[in-house]
């Protein structure tokens, strides 16, 4: 049987296929390959954190990422339209609190009915599943290591590494014995308390963003500005509101040191920060310390240098071919580890699907990476498709971009008095393509919603003249989009009054 | 479902049933001794497999909210038979291969099982009378 011109392989492979790592893209190209009769098997561990925690299958995403992110987001707006409702004639006479224990259980309990879906799932579509530790040792073999220490060696035709990232600690005192990350926050066995999150990426602003909801004290301590990568313009407006919620924010420091003053659950700890500016050092005191700088793939300790997959050295990302291909033609690659792509579930789930299908179904169509649509869930939520501000102008040129802005006022807030011209559509179009819209921006409740259906119409090349001729439902936030006039360039307010 | 916070409910919280007891029922006290907690595989071959007497299988899960309601209510139904059945109980994430051998998908799975053999099986939650009526039939059969 001949493979892509190259010589003739041997039938006499363990698996067809061996993924390490079940998390989004894993499962995903699991499933799919087992579709086509082919013999898979996913390999999954999870090494605990410095501080002792540890999920079952599933990945990042369903264990310590998106689920339980958006649930305990959706706890702090719960807590906020509580306040609402009296506006509303909802009467009731005690104070609200939240309990923390209560909504960590409810959501723990749901990740559970997660992990064990996935594995019937996977068992019910004939995929070996190993929790193990997966590390290449020869050209086609994997060791597979279980969490007692017992090692197996498996063969397969072709592999597919989508073993995702980990939280990245300051490399400071006191990182690991005493700081948490995201992968400790939504099990956490006690309330974390007045808190310090260190690090300004939609990680560390949504969930300092809850925590506040929730009615903690909450600190975010930024080294220089908010949520890199993302339209600014739109970055500064989601620090603003927070502020004006009560998130403190420390700006232009970084953490030097961290020491426990008492232990407990939590403890208190104490925090020594150095000016990035200057030479100021401050010092603060929180029961828990959140560090939330950024993600690393997990790719150094898994032996691809004994089957010669090149990395880039610095980051641990690994480069691939737009089908998703290594260096090495049997290794294939998806998901948060891939170099200059970008770090989502449901792009991971669609490439490789998309992959598996062109390995056993003949089929041709890539992962498109463009225009795909994202939202950050921020207290006041961001949602985006396409470029920013900021890369439309690098890209097109100032004087060939035109951007429509607005704010609105969802109908919602308005009997509660809610923050006016707070909430902000934008929209990116290209002057020289018929001012096709290449940019989508909102900023806004249930932004996620909104922004989904834009996504498509982006995709199929909406232009300005189609939007404007598409009729707004009323009275929703979206509707904002279907009437979008004055220009960022004319200057003219953009501030509104009610309907 | 996140390691640490499922140990700190083990320990901090009132157990959910209870603890693992011998097989043999003595007449009194039939409740406590009619039901026990599957170890291991073996433990599952010697007190369900080989048990002379017929035995209800309780897969059920730490995360599960019907779970919850349904067991203690089994066990009540099971003590009122004088033991002529037992009650084993399996966690799924702790047994994950019992669980896949008996192709449990969704939980509270209730296997009924006799000389080794799976006889009958609901999956869900039931009131007193329909569990009642189950563990009759699976004595009286």
């Amino acid at each position: 049987m001949e493979m892509n011109g190259l010589a003739p392989v041997p039938d006499s492979y363990d698996y067809d296929l061996i993924v390490i790592g079940g998390g989004s893209g894993g499962l995903a190209a699991a499933k799919e390959a087992a579709k086509y009769e082919k013999k898979v098997m996913v390999l999954d561990f999870v090494k605990p954190t410095p501080q002792g925690s540890s999920w079952g299958l599933g990945g990042t995403c369903v264990n310590v990422g998106c689920i339980p992110k958006k649930l305990m987001h959706q706890a702090a707006l719960l807590g906020q339209a509580l306040q609402d409702s009296r506006k509303f004639g909802w009467q009731f006479t005690e104070e609200v609190k939240h309990n923390w224990m209560t909504m960590t259980e409810s959501v723990q309990n749901y990740i559970g009915s997660l992990n064990w879906g996935y594995r019937v799932a996977l068992r019910d579509n004939k995929v070996t599943y190993e929790n193990a530790y997966g590390e290449f040792v020869g050209p086609h073999t994997i060791k597979a290591t279980n969490k007692r220490g017992v090692e197996k060696l498996y063969t397969a035709e072709r592999f597919l590494i989508a073993t995702g990232e980990r939280p990245r600690y300051l490399g400071i005192p006191g990182d690991k014995e005493y700081c948490i990350s995201s992968d400790d926050l939504f099990s956490l066995p006690y309330c974390p308390g007045k808190t310090l999150v260190v690090g300004a990426s939609y990680v560390a602003l949504e969930c300092a963003g809850f925590l506040a909801g929730l009615g903690l004290d909450v600190t975010v301590m930024v080294r220089s500005i908010l949520l890199r990568g993302f339209d600014q313009d739109m970055a500064n407006k989601i620090g603003e509101y927070m502020k004006e919620h009560g998130v403190n924010f420390i700006r232009e420091f970084v953490p030097t040191k961290v020491e426990q003053l008492e232990e407990g659950t939590p403890g208190r700890l104490k925090v020594t920060a150095k000016s990035t500016t200057g030479d100021q050092i401050i010092e603060g005191e929180y029961n828990t310390v959140l560090l939330a700088i950024g993600r690393d793939p997990c790719t150094r300790k898994i032996g691809l240098d004994k089957v010669g997959v090149n990395i880039n050295e610095k980051t641990g990302k690994i480069p691939v071919s737009d089908e998703e291909q290594t260096n090495v033609p049997y290794i294939y690659a998806v998901g948060d580890i891939l170099q200059d792509k970008l770090e989502l579930t449901p792009v991971a789930i669609q490439a490789g699907r998309l992959l598996v299908r062109r390995l056993y179904a003949g089929a041709t169509t890539k992962c498109d990476y463009v225009n795909v649509p994202t939202t950050v869930f921020t207290p006041l939520e961001y949602g985006a498709c396409g470029y920013s501000e900021e890369t439309a102008v690098e890209k097109f040129g100032e004087e060939n971009i035109e951007v429509y802005h607005s704010h609105f006022w969802p109908l919602e807030w308005t009997v509660p008095s809610r923050d006016n011209n707070k909430c902000y559509a934008k929209i990116i179009c290209n002057i020289q393509d018929n001012e096709r819209v290449i940019g989508f921006h909102v900023l806004g409740p249930n932004a996620g919603e909104v922004t989904q259906g834009f996504a498509a119409a982006i995709k199929c090349g909406m232009t300005k003249e189609q939007l404007d001729n598409t009729i707004g439902i009323h009275p929703v936030c979206a509707e904002v989009f279907t009437t979008l006039s004055v220009t960022k360039r004319s200057g003219e307010s953009t501030l509104v009054s009610g309907c | 479902m996140a390691q640490r916070l499922a140990l700190r409910r083990l320990l901090s919280l009132t157990p959910r049933g209870p603890p693992a007891s011998p097989g043999r029922a003595f007449g009194t006290s039939a409740g406590r001794r009619s039901t026990f907690n599957v170890q291991d595989g073996s433990d599952f071959q010697d007190r369900v497999v080989n048990s002379p007497k017929p035995v209800v299988v309780d897969f059920h899960a730490q995360w599960c909210g019907p779970c919850k309601i349904l067991g203690p209510r089994l066990e009540k139904m099971v003590a009122k038979q004088e033991g002529k059945v037992v009650m084993a109980k399996v966690d799924i994430d702790d047994h994950t291969d019992l669980a896949i051998e008996y192709e449990v998908s969704a939980v509270p799975t209730v296997l009924a099982m006799k000389n080794g053999d799976v006889v009958d099986k609901f999956v869900g939650i039931k009131d007193e009378d329909q569990l009642e009526a189950f563990l009759k039939k699976l004595i009286g059969a």
